[in-house]
């Protein structure tokens, strides 16, 4: 409880600055540097210890940054950028590569993901009109059988397929929102770039599936 | 004027609508100031919160658009392609067909290309401006969700019967 009130100030004073600096956007690096200086200078009046430690307060800065700091404008930076959960921050350029390149392939997994959930519903859907096709001939009681109740709907292992799936996408698609969300340029830039890259070569397979169910009308 | 004027007044005023301090607001408000996704995006005047519904709007009208567009080009890359890749070409394949007709082939290839790469061109754009229309409505300012709503509902309006027609 001692510390709060450090760093409750410590994150003010940096957004402030980060706030009315104009050259923010693509001098993040350097802007984020004038930041130490400036947040090192100024509460030194009122927080001499603060000036004995200016390494620990960028830690002190992603402490306090999940409980307020949160941009709300477009930004390129690799500091101090959080990323989902609270042990994956952001410091170093090689950080958010790594982290780009991450973002990049859970989006094109994402959109693989996207166009083989269809690709399978149609395939069932497929297969179950063939299934259905040369029943209905011999009885009436078998048409029982072409329609299938809703519980062995909800129990066929394509429809449980296609729940977990459905599960995995939703919880990508919400982690991609977040990742946008940051406001962090790279990110967005990756989720965008991997969106595409994933549409450009799984999207084929689309237009190849769409192409034989139609034929099988 | 606002510090003067009393301070019970400007205060449910100043608190939403400086969500850019570092504290952004939780819940729908009215105001004519914000900041919108970039940071030389910023509002201040009920003019300017105008245009900027009206430029949302039309980002939002857009992505429907887009949506639209896209399921046509879509439509039309398996009209176009299928009947001359894989029934044509299987079968010329086995014969050692013509050069004319491997040209064709060629040609519809590259067309189909051009379709595939405006599709994802197309498809680049919908999720950048989805996400851009996101943030803009977390903005929480009700006029941005207002002016969305609204868009959205234009551009499927429009967008829909005019694409699927022809």
């Amino acid at each position: 409880m001692s510390t709060f009130p450090s760093f409750s100030k410590a994150p003010i004073i940096p957004h402030a600055i980060f706030d009315t600096s104009a050259v923010k956007m693509s001098l993040g690096h350097h802007a984020d540097h004038m930041n130490h200086t400036m947040s090192s200078a100024t509460p030194s009046s009122v927080h001499p210890p603060e000036h004995n430690h200016p390494t620990t307060s960028p830690e002190h800065n992603h402490e306090g940054g999940m409980m307020m700091m949160m941009d709300m404008t477009f930004h390129f930076s690799y500091k101090n950028v959080p990323l989902l959960f609270s042990g994956l921050v952001i410091n170093t350029p090689g950080e958010m590569a790594g982290a780009f390149v991450a973002v990049f392939f859970l989006a094109m997994f994402y959109e693989g993901l996207k166009i083989a959930r269809e690709c399978l519903l149609r395939k069932s859907q497929v297969s179950i009109r063939y299934n259905s096709m040369p029943v209905p001939g011999p009885n009436g009681t078998i048409l029982m059988e072409t329609h299938k109740t809703v519980g062995q709907q909800m129990l066929s292992f394509p429809h449980l397929l296609q729940t977990v799936l459905h599960i995995i996408q939703v919880v990508v698609s919400y982690f991609l929102m977040l990742i946008f969300m940051t406001y962090n340029g790279y990110l967005c830039i990756a989720v965008a770039a991997g969106a595409g890259t994933g549409y450009f070569f799984f999207s084929w397979k689309k237009a190849v599936v769409v192409d034989i169910t139609e034929h099988c009308h | 004027m606002g510090a003067g004027g009393g301070a019970a007044q400007p205060v449910p005023r100043a608190a939403p609508a400086q969500p850019r301090g570092g504290m952004m607001a939780m819940y729908f408000f009215f105001s004519d100031k914000t900041v919108l996704l970039f940071d030389f995006w910023n509002v201040h005047s009920p003019a300017g919160m105008a245009l900027s519904v009206v430029v949302i709007l039309l980002l939002a009208a857009l992505y429907e658009v887009i949506k639209v567009t896209k399921g046509k080009l879509l439509h039309r890359t398996v009209l176009s392609v299928p009947t001359s890749i894989s029934q044509e070409s299987l079968e010329e394949r086995d014969r050692a067909s013509v050069n004319s007709e491997r040209g064709q082939q060629n040609s519809t290839q590259k067309r189909w290309f051009l379709y595939h790469v405006s599709q994802t061109l197309l498809h680049v754009i919908q999720v950048v401006i989805g996400y851009l229309v996101m943030l803009a409505v977390m903005s929480y300012n009700t006029w941005i969700f207002l002016g969305v709503i609204v868009g959205s509902t234009v551009g499927y309006y429009v967008a829909y019967p005019l694409l699927k027609v022809r």
